[in-house]
């Protein structure tokens, strides 16, 4: 009983600190206590007339604007400080190389920038875009994956939040436009990969642990025409997704993120009624292989899992069909790894990319060239797009780079952050993902 | 993890991450425990609530993790905990429900109490605390278009189908689309991250199936979740007191273009230094307000304690 006291006026001291002052503190009393705050870290003037703004009522020449809240302190008060990444990160990445086009997705200021396919170099500079989609128009959200279909000249991305859209653009876009046309989809899309000859998109969803099926050219709130979804998939918080229709299969690439969700946002019901309830589990990383006509709860063709593997937080991915290779964005340990399409289980991949002479920092999709031989990755963690040899293996140096950012331009790495916490032991700003 | 002094673009000081983690990059809570020198963070697409040390870096494993059957967790958004009390409290929009547990828990636990059901009014939970010193949990839940959309304060101790024994909400409050809540256990003043003044919009699909009845949106100016830049619809940090009931605005607030650069989605607190740190979209940002870690002046009063 003694040690639970203890423990319990401890955690009340602590609750406490900060809020009650020091004997210091007490004996400077008659300095303003925001200088002293201030001065602690060494900040200027401007922030001082900010915050002592900040602290009077309207009518005492604060800063509120008295219609709304009545009667408030505070108001329109500026930051003191403020974090955050004003250039693009890359996010998807797809190739037309009939019309020579590389088009990447930006999830940090929701736009779509394309460039020519050889683009790029060893400059330190940004690489000009040749189109750059971006602005309210486009109704483009944190958007991940991006298609791309040469024949048409159209380019499609899918918002992972904020607008459950996929948006498609044509190459004569530039600027602040509409979409050519948009599809509404479930919420935390990841990826689109299109069937030319099926006439058909693919769709893989994170929270549903699903895959949606489309035609090609469905708008509005057309329905999927398939989707396979439920326990048997082995789909687990699905990512990139590449429809293979040379040998039928949809090739996917999971975190290994599981749990039976249900409705969940404020215009659903109560659902109590979900059947049995199977708790969330944490999986490998997986690659599966679903036929490509299936529907509903259906297993995998086959599976590439397991330690041998080394994936980790896979991301995009892309099939070699003349090398029969498939590539993965192997975010977990900035690596690209290269396997044999017909691999199953436990398996090594043939080729590594990885080390920092290959400047893969946090890689979120892949693209192969066949036509020039040559490997995509648009990294997310360093505001660059790498491209190597096809069969560069090992810690080896990129070809050229493509930069959306001033070399060494630092980011601070999240998207789309909900929360933060205050860690006082070690005085950080934590914010989760 | 970032200096609390970052300013500008920064890189984090240190990232936990990969698959040994356990998490996703989908996770919408956080908590500090400043006794226990640990993190504990939900995962909503593994059903699971997990907890680090707080000096963790790079891809290490959970200290705990929270998941399985008994636990009756679905897709936990929010998580809180109460270093005083020894518990962890997370809230599952899927469960509608919020849910506690020893601090300690590990594996496939049940819970000790869960507040869920009609009466307690709770929906879309999207955030979550305690106060161990006043015996509170502060929940900010949202519906659809209607009522109940707001703070929702319960006993601590409160289990099962039980009311609120406050509510803050309703036209006068303009709270619609929020997110993170949190307490200042010196004052209890409480602080919400509101990212607009208009309600959720409907999403097309529930789940993989799409929603009866839904309407896309055809041009790029109709209503919808976006920050359209206009004052009065954007996003802000509103601050209660801790015995407020009812309809009523904010008592204190930062509103206006700063706010808006952060999208107000998430909110944390340096009582120490004064501080409160707003984060949403791609980056977070830190006002300096002491006067709003002071007790805030009773509704109707005219003096300040």
């Amino acid at each position: 009983m003694r040690r639970i006291a203890v423990t319990v006026a401890a955690a009340l001291v602590l609750l406490f600190a900060g809020s009650q002052p020091s004997p210091q503190a007490r004996a400077a009393d008659s300095r303003d206590p925001i200088e002293d705050l201030l001065a602690e870290d060494c900040v200027d003037g401007t922030a001082m007339a900010i915050a002592q703004a900040a602290s009077r009522l309207p009518q005492e020449g604060g800063v509120a604007s008295d219609e709304w809240p009545p009667h408030a302190i505070g108001g329109v008060i500026p930051p003191i400080r403020s974090v955050s990444d004003p250039f693009p990160t890359f996010d998807g990445i797809a190739l037309d190389t009939e019309n020579d086009r590389v088009i990447l997705s930006d999830e940090n200021r929701h736009s779509l920038l394309v460039y020519a396919r050889s683009a790029g170099g060893s400059s330190s500079d940004p690489t000009e875009p040749v189109q750059w989609v971006f602005g309210p128009k486009t109704r483009l959200g944190y958007i991940a994956g991006v298609e791309v279909d040469p024949r048409r000249r159209e380019f499609y991305t899918v918002n992972n939040d904020s607008g459950d859209l996929m948006t498609v653009f044509s190459y004569d876009d530039h600027g602040n436009v509409q979409p050519r046309r948009t599809l509404s989809l479930p919420h935390q899309s990841w990826d689109v990969s299109l069937a030319p000859r099926r006439d058909e998109i693919v769709i893989s969803v994170q929270q549903s642990n699903a895959l949606s099926f489309y035609k090609r050219g469905a708008t509005g709130t057309a329905a999927p025409i398939r989707t396979i979804r439920g326990l048997a998939t082995e789909l687990e918080d699905p990512h990139g997704t590449y429809f293979d229709e040379a040998h039928n299969e949809i090739i996917t690439a999971n975190h290994g993120n599981w749990t039976q969700i249900r409705p969940y946002t404020p215009y659903d019901p109560i659902v109590t009624d979900v059947g049995e309830y199977k708790s969330g589990a944490f999986h490998p990383s997986a690659i599966t292989f679903h036929a490509a006509d299936a529907s509903g709860d259906v297993s995998p063709l086959r599976t590439i899992e397991g330690d041998l593997t080394g994936l980790n937080w896979p991301m995009g991915i892309d099939v070699d069909l003349t090398h029969d290779e498939i590539a993965v964005a192997n975010y977990g340990d900035s690596s690209v790894r290269i396997f044999r399409r017909g691999d199953k289980g436990s398996v090594q991949p043939v080729r590594v990319l990885r080390g920092a002479l290959t400047q893969i920092v946090g890689p979120v999709s892949v693209a192969i060239d066949t036509k020039h031989d040559e490997l995509w990755v648009a990294n997310y963690g360093d505001h660059t797009a790498v491209v190597f040899p096809r069969t560069a293996s090992g810690n080896v140096r990129p070809k050229r780079t493509i930069r959306n950012a001033p070399k060494d331009t630092p980011t601070c790495g999240f998207t789309n952050a909900s929360a933060a916490a205050y860690d006082s032991k070690r005085d950080e700003i934590l914010v989760p993902n | 993890m970032f200096a609390r002094l970052a300013n500008g673009n920064v890189a984090p000081k240190r990232v936990i991450e990969g698959q040994a983690t356990n998490l996703s990059r989908t996770m919408h809570g956080i908590a500090y425990d400043a006794i226990h020198d640990e993190i504990v963070i939900p995962v909503a697409l593994g059903g699971a609530v997990l907890v680090f040390k707080a000096d963790a870096a790079g891809e290490v494993p959970p200290l705990r993790a929270i998941q399985g059957t008994r636990t009756r967790l679905v897709r936990p958004h929010t998580v809180a905990v109460d270093p005083v009390n020894n518990e962890i409290l997370t809230a599952d929009p899927s469960m509608r429900a919020v849910v506690v547990f020893e601090r300690t828990a590990n594996g496939n636990v049940a819970p000790k109490r869960v507040i869920s059901g009609p009466a307690t009014g709770l929906l879309d939970i999207v955030g979550l605390d305690v106060d161990p010193i006043r015996n509170v949990i502060v929940a900010a839940s949202r519906k659809g278009n209607g009522d109940k959309v707001g703070i929702f304060v319960f006993d601590r101790l409160a289990n099962g189908d039980v009311a609120p024994k406050q509510f803050i909400g309703g036209p006068n409050s303009k709270l619609a689309h929020f997110r993170q809540v949190t307490i200042d256990p010196a004052t209890g003043n409480i602080f919400l991250a509101q990212q607009n003044t208009r309600m959720k919009q409907m999403e097309a699909y529930v789940l993989d199936k799409p929603r009866e009845g839904f309407k896309a949106k055809e041009r790029d100016d109709d209503e919808d979740d976006s920050d359209s830049g206009r004052l009065d619809q954007m996003g802000f940090i509103a601050v209660y007191g801790p015995d407020d009931n009812g309809d009523i605005p904010p008592r204190a607030i930062i509103k206006g273009p700063g706010i808006r650069l952060a999208g107000a989605a998430g909110v944390a607190l340096n009582p120490r230094k004064k501080e409160i740190i707003t984060v949403g979209g791609n980056g977070f940002q830190t006002f300096l307000l002491p006067d709003f870690f002071k007790p805030l002046r009773k509704l109707g009063g005219t003096a300040q304690p």
